[in-house]
């Protein structure tokens, strides 16, 4: 599932960009895993969602990795907070993370000195990325409960 | 529960320090790291080959809706684009034809020598009627009533109506507008007498020539033509053949032979229909007018606009009987559909300037 969300990411998500912002499908994906299924499993999709991502983009390997796993470890955060969900709770949550999600991007790029500068397109890649991410969360929150419920039910 | 803990916590733990691993490698331009991009990518392409067709039509649909206006934009621009690569196009063959004129004539009058003022079209017409625009600069600028509108194309109007900051432009269609013009003949043959003597000349040209015919003559005189097929009209150049001695001649067109004019008036005939040209004499000096003809402004003292200003190329040739003359369809080289920026040629005629 994975493999086809990177696919959506690096396809349909690259072209369709409003306020000429793309869409973080990736990190959505993370972040509903994390609010669903908590801290571990959360950290452990973003970990491995992160690095599928990193051998595709030109930033260095392990870079996206470790933000996108710190951004699900995070979302997992709702669960501790949240035992029993609540659905605009989860959209706040979703909307919060997903913000937190692209700075941890941000200072990841920074740390290593990739001319990262923070500047007002910043603040408005972090405001579009939220608003898509809360217009496909629903979506999301169903592809990655259908992924991760099926693979409990093998084991 | 907790073994399940502990087997995520060790994999969190794993695949972070992979991620370190994999940061440090790839700074330092590891090409273990290049290969696991290679293989990944190889791996990854198909999927991502499926997910590009599958998501194209979304994708399309995206840029068709939020790019529409720059689209028109875009294609508005291209249009000007077109338009003046049209005009410059006849100009240019034009061009060729008038060199040698001013070879042998030391020299016209030119567009170079006149102020222009550019102005933006703020409206058009209100009324179905009348072809005009309204444009930003009026008498402030300079701006009289008669005045020639150029666009990058060619010749687009006249001023018919000047306030302080704004004036109205009559197009070419409108059926009230009319001009006198001249027809440059499309094709000729000139022919010359030989300068000997002279070791080294230099012919220069703006389009690459190649000889069709090439027929010295002996001796005194050397004639030579060479016909260049331009689009709309034909080209007429002298080569200069290298004499067995090592000297080269000259061939001087006659003035009498040089590029003949037929002369005029166009005039509108509404939107939808092109504009014609009257008044042409019907035992033309130079042959029979062909379509691609180049039509340009005949100037003269009583003309409204200087002279060589392009308006178009001849359609179509419809002939009349008796001494009426042919009529000529013109096709306009500037897009009157579409206007955006024009140029307003402060040109007034000898017999309009006030005396001092």
């Amino acid at each position: 599932m994975l493999l086809v969300v990177l696919a959506l990411q690096t396809t349909m998500f690259k072209e369709l960009r409003p306020f000429d912002v793309a869409a973080q499908v990736m990190l959505l994906f993370v972040v509903c895993a994390g609010i669903q299924f908590g801290i571990g499993v959360g950290a452990i999709v973003g970990l491995v969602a992160g690095m599928m991502f990193d051998f595709v983009v030109s930033t260095p390997a392990g870079l996206g990795s470790i933000a996108l796993g710190l951004a699900g470890a995070t979302a997992g955060l709702y669960l501790y907070f949240f035992p029993s969900p609540i659905w605009w709770l989860r959209l706040v949550s979703i909307a919060v993370v997903s913000a937190i999600g692209e700075v941890y991007i941000f200072l990841a790029q920074a740390m290593i000195g990739l001319g990262a500068v923070l500047e007002l397109r910043v603040l408005r890649i972090i405001a579009v990325v939220t608003a898509i991410n809360v217009f496909l969360s629903p979506g999301f929150f169903w592809i990655t409960r259908w992924t991760l419920s099926e693979r409990k039910k093998t084991r | 529960m907790a073994s399940q803990n502990t087997t995520r916590r060790r994999a969190i733990i794993l695949l972070t320090l992979t991620s370190i691993m994999l940061i440090t490698l790839d700074l330092q331009d590891s090409p273990k790291v290049a290969g696991l991009r290679s293989i990944f990518g190889t791996l990854f392409y198909p999927v991502e080959g499926v997910a590009r067709v599958i998501t194209r039509p979304v994708g399309n649909a995206w840029y068709g809706v939020t790019h529409y206006n720059k689209l028109l934009e875009e294609n508005s621009l291209l249009r000007q684009q077109v338009a003046q690569q049209e005009g410059a196009t006849v100009a240019a063959a034009a061009s060729v034809r008038l060199s040698q004129e001013l070879l042998a004539l030391n020299g016209l009058p030119t567009l170079a020598g006149i102020n222009a003022v550019t102005a933006q079209v703020i409206g058009e017409s209100p009324t179905s009627f009348s072809q005009t625009i309204e444009i930003n600069q009026g008498a402030e600028s300079g701006i009289r009533v008669g005045m020639p509108v150029l666009n990058a194309a060619g010749l687009i109007g006249k001023i018919t109506k000047v306030f302080t900051n704004r004036s109205f432009v009559m197009l070419i269609t409108d059926p009230d507008f009319s001009i006198s013009v001249k027809v440059v003949s499309t094709e000729r043959k000139i022919t010359g007498s030989t300068v000997q003597g002279i070791t080294s000349v230099t012919t220069s040209t703006a389009v690459p020539l190649e000889p069709v015919s090439n027929t010295p003559d002996s001796e005194t005189t050397t004639t030579t033509t060479t016909t260049i097929p331009i689009e709309g009209f034909t080209a007429v150049v002298t080569t200069l053949p290298a004499t067995p001695k090592g000297l080269t001649s000259i061939t001087i067109p006659l003035a009498s032979e040089l590029a003949v004019r037929e002369t005029g008036v166009i005039q509108g005939n509404g939107p939808t229909r092109q504009p014609t040209v009257r008044f042409i004499d019907n035992s033309l000096r130079f042959g029979s007018i062909e379509a691609g003809a180049p039509i340009v402004t005949a100037g003269g003292s009583r003309s409204l606009a200087p002279p060589d200003v392009l308006i178009g190329v001849v359609s179509r040739v419809v002939e009349r009987v008796g001494s009426a003359g042919p009529l000529l369809e013109i096709n306009i080289a500037a897009e009157l559909t579409n206007l955006s920026f024009v140029r307003i040629l402060l040109y007034q005629p000898i017999t309009e300037k006030k005396s001092p």
